[in-house]
């Protein structure tokens, strides 16, 4: 990181030094976002045509005049990024650790998975529409199919570099093939499997939006995907920066989870 | 008094993908019941892996182990290691660390809360029971790992060069106070095999020290240490201890001559 000066100065452990409430940091991140918005609305003002990108003004006020609307299609979407993301990445870890566990299983499953990861889950709403229709069902399954690939191939690649000398310990202290799954394993590949989870969490947002553009009756996507069809793009712009935004609260959501499951870990964020 | 630990006619070969590696050949080595035997060795000279077949971590290619009479299949926490690594887990505090053996166990809360506490303040780390691995130095993690391997209460304690990533003064006051434990009322029937490449901490801390040859490691011979238990760090700089140590130097570097 680059040398600091001032009062905002980091002590070693990265953190800013107490005593003021804003920190110099902070306010130049700050401006930055207020030059941005400020530039938006000089363009916006003069430059570039409406049909093309919307000024702020007009953002703003058409979540005004969609509120009703705007909710109902932000919890469809939120409802089938978190139970599609969660159902998946919990079916990938189990899958892991039981692929991990006997031998057979891992030769049963390897080849499906090998044969899955290649392919982008998006290549697959097609085929979603045609089985599972337009509804919530098919969107819940891609989702999850996605999560579901990346964490059974982090959970276990990280299976694989616990260090043996914690298996060896505890096996010399007397703890069953069990015990050493729930105590040592378990524990000691929650970092990398907190990682898997972010990258779980953003390939999620874009598998929903994706399926939500090719076939929906509800959802940002489908907002999105209307709008553009009626060249409405203020209505567009609220919908990537809604995503946008909740895309980034769920991150933050799992790094502070993460971050408590990880307490123990030295240097965590 | 009959040998505690018989390691007779042990073989060890590891198949690589271009050839097969002898690590061990034809080792005897008695320990008796009580006794604190050190194994030193010119690096590679399989002396680790003679320590995990004894704890049951690592099968034998030929030859057996046998410890109090019955032969060594599987690792049992009535035989616990002190790695070399730092093998202390890092999710747990150290009294979750300790207590870990004894959890495995028919033990009740009680008499495991009892058993970490004394054997927390025994290794000096009293007020750190509820510390994380990340918070202490490599010094106090041994400690932890020494009381975590003591809490099973062990007939036989393993340690393959427990030390040896410490600095020198570290080294010294754990070796001292390892010296402490080992002549406690309970601690004087534990057996106690200690691999080291540190002569001098061999001598130390040993009854007899058992020299290996090279690859494939074979026991050269085995040395009586004279010197009265508990030894005093003192001991070190007298001239029967120097003299020791300059014949278990030369029995190396003569092995060394023959490996070039």
């Amino acid at each position: 990181m680059a040398e600091r000066q001032g009062g905002g100065k980091s002590d070693l452990t990265g953190r800013p030094r107490r005593g003021r409430i804003v920190s110099k940091e902070a306010l130049i991140s700050l401006l930055t976002v207020l030059m941005v918005v400020a530039i938006w609305y000089y363009l916006t003002d003069s430059f570039i045509d409406k049909l093309f990108f919307p000024s702020p003004m007009d953002t703003v006020l058409v979540v005004g005049r969609m509120e009703g609307v705007l909710v109902g299609y932000f919890f469809a979407t939120m409802y089938r990024v978190v139970v599609g993301m969660l159902a998946g990445a919990i079916l990938g870890v189990v899958c892991g650790i039981a692929m991990s566990w006997n031998k057979w299983i891992n030769s049963i499953l390897d080849p499906l998975i090998e044969a899955l990861r290649p392919i982008p889950a998006v290549a697959l709403i097609p085929f979603f529409i045609l089985w599972f229709g337009i509804g919530d069902t098919g969107k819940l399954i891609l989702t999850a199919l996605g999560g579901f690939t990346v964490m059974v191939v982090t959970t276990l690649e990280a299976i694989k570099h616990v260090s043996p000398i914690y298996i060896m310990a505890a096996q010399t202290l007397g703890a069953s093939r069990l015990t050493i799954y729930r105590t040592v394993i378990l524990p000691a590949i929650t970092p990398p499997l907190i990682g898997g989870m972010r990258v779980t969490v953003a390939l999620s947002f874009a598998l929903v939006i994706a399926s939500e553009f090719m076939g929906a009756q509800s959802g940002l996507g489908y907002m999105i995907m209307l709008a553009r069809r009626t060249l409405q793009t203020d209505a567009i712009l609220v919908g990537v920066i809604i995503i946008g935004i909740t895309s980034w609260i769920v991150d933050r959501m799992v790094r502070v989870i993460g971050n408590y499951l990880t307490r123990w870990a030295p240097s965590s964020d | 008094m009959s040998a505690y630990i018989q390691i007779g006619n042990v073989q060890k070969s590891f198949e690589g993908t271009t050839r097969k590696t002898e690590a061990l050949k034809d080792v005897n080595l008695e320990v008796q019941s009580g006794e604190f035997m050190c194994l030193v060795g010119p690096s590679g000279c399989g002396k680790s892996t003679l320590v995990f077949i004894v704890a049951g971590l690592v099968m034998p290619s030929a030859g057996a182990v046998h410890v109090g009479g019955v032969p060594v299949t599987d690792p049992d926490p009535d035989r616990t290691v002190v790695f070399q690594g730092d093998a202390v887990f890092p999710w747990m505090t150290v009294a979750q660390n300790v207590a870990y053996g004894l959890r495995q166990s028919k033990a009740s809360k009680k008499e495991i809360e009892e058993t970490v506490s004394h054997l927390i303040e025994l290794v000096g780390l009293s007020g750190f029971a509820d510390a994380y691995p990340k918070e202490l130095s490599g010094g106090m993690k041994k400690r932890v790992d020494l009381a975590r391997a003591y809490a099973t209460n062990p007939t036989v304690l393993l340690m393959d060069e427990p030390f040896g990533a410490l600095d020198a003064i570290t080294k010294e006051k754990m070796q001292v106070d390892l010296m402490q434990l080992s002549v406690t009322e309970t601690d004087r029937q534990r057996t106690v095999l200690f691999v080291t490449h540190d002569l001098e901490e061999a001598i130390f801390l040993a009854d007899r020290v058992a020299v290996m040859t090279s690859r494939p490691g074979m026991i050269q011979i085995v040395l009586d240490i004279p010197f009265a238990r508990p030894r005093d760090a003192s001991v070190k700089l007298s001239r029967e201890f120097q003299e020791l140590r300059g014949k278990i130097r030369e029995l190396l570097v003569s092995e060394e001559e023959i490996e070039i």
